[in-house]
């Protein structure tokens, strides 16, 4: 990876420091189990420096797309383990855009009360269609 | 944001007033002194060439004294010429003086202001404790060179402190730093300090005096 | 009182799925600055909070500020948290209008009595109550009335905070800030002009999720993000460290995106999360679109001498005061110099 450069153009300060995490992090995940979650919202990203750390990052084997109160990108990148995850609002704006180290993000599996939920409504097309067949 | 509105204004104000009211007052009233009578044939005509000559010959030392007096001389121009960059070659330094005389100079990076600023102030630091071991000049120190050290000292102390921050909020140090230079301006020309504006002329008049006596400059 | 709805209820009846509040939780946290960690906690309290009653009172003010809330276009995570006050009261926003505007006003005072925030966008004139007046009522009246039975007041924007531009020298209108009128009440100030958007929801969220207001600093503004110094927090501070300035707006600094300091960037005195939260969805702040910050979320930001004067210039008076001290200099000096000589001739005569 290309030095910060000194002079000209714009400064690369955060991409280095943000890799040194995100390797630390996977430390953490193979020693401890241990998940970490990285907010790029409050971070000074000059332009272009988001670019050239999801650059970094690359795309792995993994592409999600999810859809609850808008959208959500979610991907594996080049490093298994390391999550990068696009949250937009329901007018297609950005609203929060993380980087989770974990084996899969939290927010991609089945949640208890969507499953609760789930099964109440298969429960009622079974029993409604076992009333049709009796009558 | 209140302390350093006073700073910048009030505190400021009256400094770059005290300074300039003072050092054009030093410098008329002794330039219109009356010299002192000399009854004396004079060895050579004196001229202005001799005041120019000790200010520069003065400059250096002379080699009888070179040995002993090289360790203050190191920490004097290290002091002096920490002091001008510092002072003159800070950005930020450069547009105050633009905002009070319209001129506009390069700086350096902040890095080798600092770097220099850190040096600067250790050679301060130097030089005050030689002053209070050597008994001669301890002996021979009065409450005027402790007082310019201090106030010579707080703007270079206060400076470097700004970009370390300590927990303390920029614009507190910031006022801090200014309020020690208007108080540096306040006192400058009426103390010791006043050899920044003084030196030449003192040094030129030796010059002159030790012309017309004839001696060897 | 009628039980208001809890946001869990709110979200359910919107058919929100959990994994959608999970996302909603996440962008809080982001918006609070609070750590990921914080989310289970967070979902914990948002399921059970209930909608705030929220009256904003709007007085000598621009309307820039209420602008600069609802261009975070809607529907949004913040247009949600707006479902999830209850904002009984903005005369510019209700449909309402008239007495019937001031009796939702009233009506809403009267239901969540000691409960409900007041949002104010302006700064209130003392020098003439007719200077500005809602349904001919003054706004320092109106300020006085509403915010007696309130639960904390929240002031927005410049005006409200510190006074601003109808407070600028020479203050025509004897105007003053929320605060220099609110004194028993807890008073959040959200100054800049206008406040980043997601800084005003942020703080209504702050008081919806955990129901107590943010920590906050001397001028009393959240901590979390006028923490920092926007100097602190610039992508360009290193071009300031290395001594790479823009000269003027067009040059080769300029284009390169050096730091704008020599310009008059008031970003080493000024704390706010430009840097940080940015502007429209996140696109850009004044420094990154190449203008100097101008300090619009400090007081008196409009009298600082000037948006384009570096901060380190001195703000004193001009060059006649200086030939003024010129002359009393000599003055003193020629005094001095012909008192010596007098001593001297005296010296030598006494010989």
């Amino acid at each position: 990876m290309s030095a910060p450069n000194p002079f000209g153009e714009s400064p690369r300060g955060n991409v280095e420091p943000i890799l040194n995490e995100v390797m630390h992090a996977l430390d953490r995940l193979l020693d401890d189990g241990e998940a970490t979650v990285i907010d790029l919202g409050r971070l000074p990203f000059g332009p272009g420096e988001i670019e050239e750390l999801e650059g970094q990052l690359g795309t792995g084997e993994i592409k999600a797309r999810l859809d609850a109160l808008g959208a959500s990108r979610i991907r594996e990148t080049i490093y298994p383990g390391v999550w990068w995850l696009d949250h937009y609002n329901t007018a297609g704006e950005l609203a929060g855009r993380y980087i989770e180290i974990t084996r899969v993000p939290d927010i991609l599996t089945s949640q208890e009360a969507d499953i609760a939920a789930g099964r109440a409504r298969l429960h009622e097309l079974i029993s409604r269609s076992e009333e049709t067949a009796l009558q | 944001m209140e302390l350093l509105d006073f700073a910048r204004g009030p505190a400021l104000q009256f400094g770059l007033y005290a300074f300039v009211i003072g050092t054009v007052w030093r410098i008329l009233g002794i330039l219109l002194l009356a010299a002192k009578p000399d009854h004396s044939a004079a060895r050579k005509a004196g001229g202005f060439m001799a005041a120019l000559k000790v200010i520069y010959t003065r400059s250096f030392t002379a080699d009888a004294f070179k040995q002993d007096t090289l360790y203050p001389k190191i920490l004097g121009y290290l002091l002096h010429i920490g002091l001008f960059v510092t002072v003159f070659l800070f950005v930020p330094h450069i547009l105050f003086f633009k905002g009070l005389i319209g001129l506009e100079w390069p700086g350096l990076p902040n890095n080798i202001i600092f770097f220099v600023g850190v040096i600067t102030a250790g050679v301060g630091v130097a030089l005050l404790v030689r002053r209070l071991t050597n008994p001669v000049l301890k002996l021979i120190s009065n409450f005027d060179d402790y007082f310019s050290w201090l106030v010579t000292m707080a703007p270079i102390i206060t400076g470097i402190i700004i970009p370390i921050r300590f927990g303390v909020r920029y614009e507190t140090l910031l006022a801090v730093h200014i309020l020690s230079v208007a108080l540096l301006l306040t006192w400058l020309p009426f103390g010791k300090l006043a050899h920044a504006f003084l030196v030449f002329f003192s040094r030129g008049t030796t010059g002159l005096v030790l012309e017309r006596r004839g001696a060897k400059t | 009182m009628k039980q208001k709805p809890t946001l869990g209820e709110v979200l359910q009846a919107k058919g929100v799925s959990r994994r959608g509040f999970l996302k909603y939780c996440a962008a809080t946290a982001s918006l609070l600055a609070l750590p990921p960690a914080m989310v289970p906690r967070i979902a914990q309290a948002l399921e059970a909070a209930r909608r705030p009653s929220v009256i904003w009172l709007s007085f000598q003010e621009c309307t820039g500020c209420t602008e600069s809330l609802t261009r975070s276009s809607s529907p949004t995570l913040e247009g949600l948290i707006f479902d999830s006050i209850s904002l009984d009261y903005h005369h510019t926003l209700q449909a309402a209008s008239g007495e019937a505007a001031e009796a939702a006003r009233h009506a809403a005072m009267e239901e969540n009595r000691g409960n409900y925030l007041v949002l104010v966008d302006g700064s209130i004139p003392l020098g003439n109550p007719g200077f500005s007046t809602i349904a001919g009522i003054s706004n320092v009246d109106m300020l006085t009335e509403t915010v007696a039975d309130a639960a904390a007041v929240v002031a927005i924007g410049s005006c409200a905070a510190f006074g601003g531009i109808p407070g600028a020298n020479p203050n025509p209108t004897g105007a003053v800030s929320v605060s220099d009128l609110v004194t028993d009440k807890p008073v959040v100030n959200v100054p800049g002009c206008p406040p980043i958007p997601t800084v005003i929801t942020a703080v209504l969220t702050q008081f919806l999720t955990f129901g107590q207001l943010p920590d906050l600093d001397h001028y009393g503004r959240p901590r979390a993000f006028y923490g920092q110094t926007i100097h602190d927090r610039c992508y360009r501070r290193p071009f300031y460290e290395q001594g790479r300035f823009a000269e003027t707006f067009d040059d080769e600094g300029a284009r390169k995106g050096w730091c704008l300091y020599k310009l008059g960037c008031k970003g080493p005195i000024t704390y706010n999360a430009c840097a940080t939260v940015k502007w429209n969805q996140g696109t850009s702040f004044p420094i990154e679109s190449g203008h100097p910050c101008l300090g619009c979320s400090e007081p008196d930001f409009w009298d600082d001498g000037g948006f384009y004067r570096p901060v380190s210039t001195a703000r004193i008076g001009g060059g006649a005061a200086f030939g003024t001290a010129v002359a009393a200099g000599a003055a003193i000096g020629v005094a001095a110099a012909a008192m010596s000589r007098r001593r001297q001739q005296k010296t030598i005569k006494e010989g």
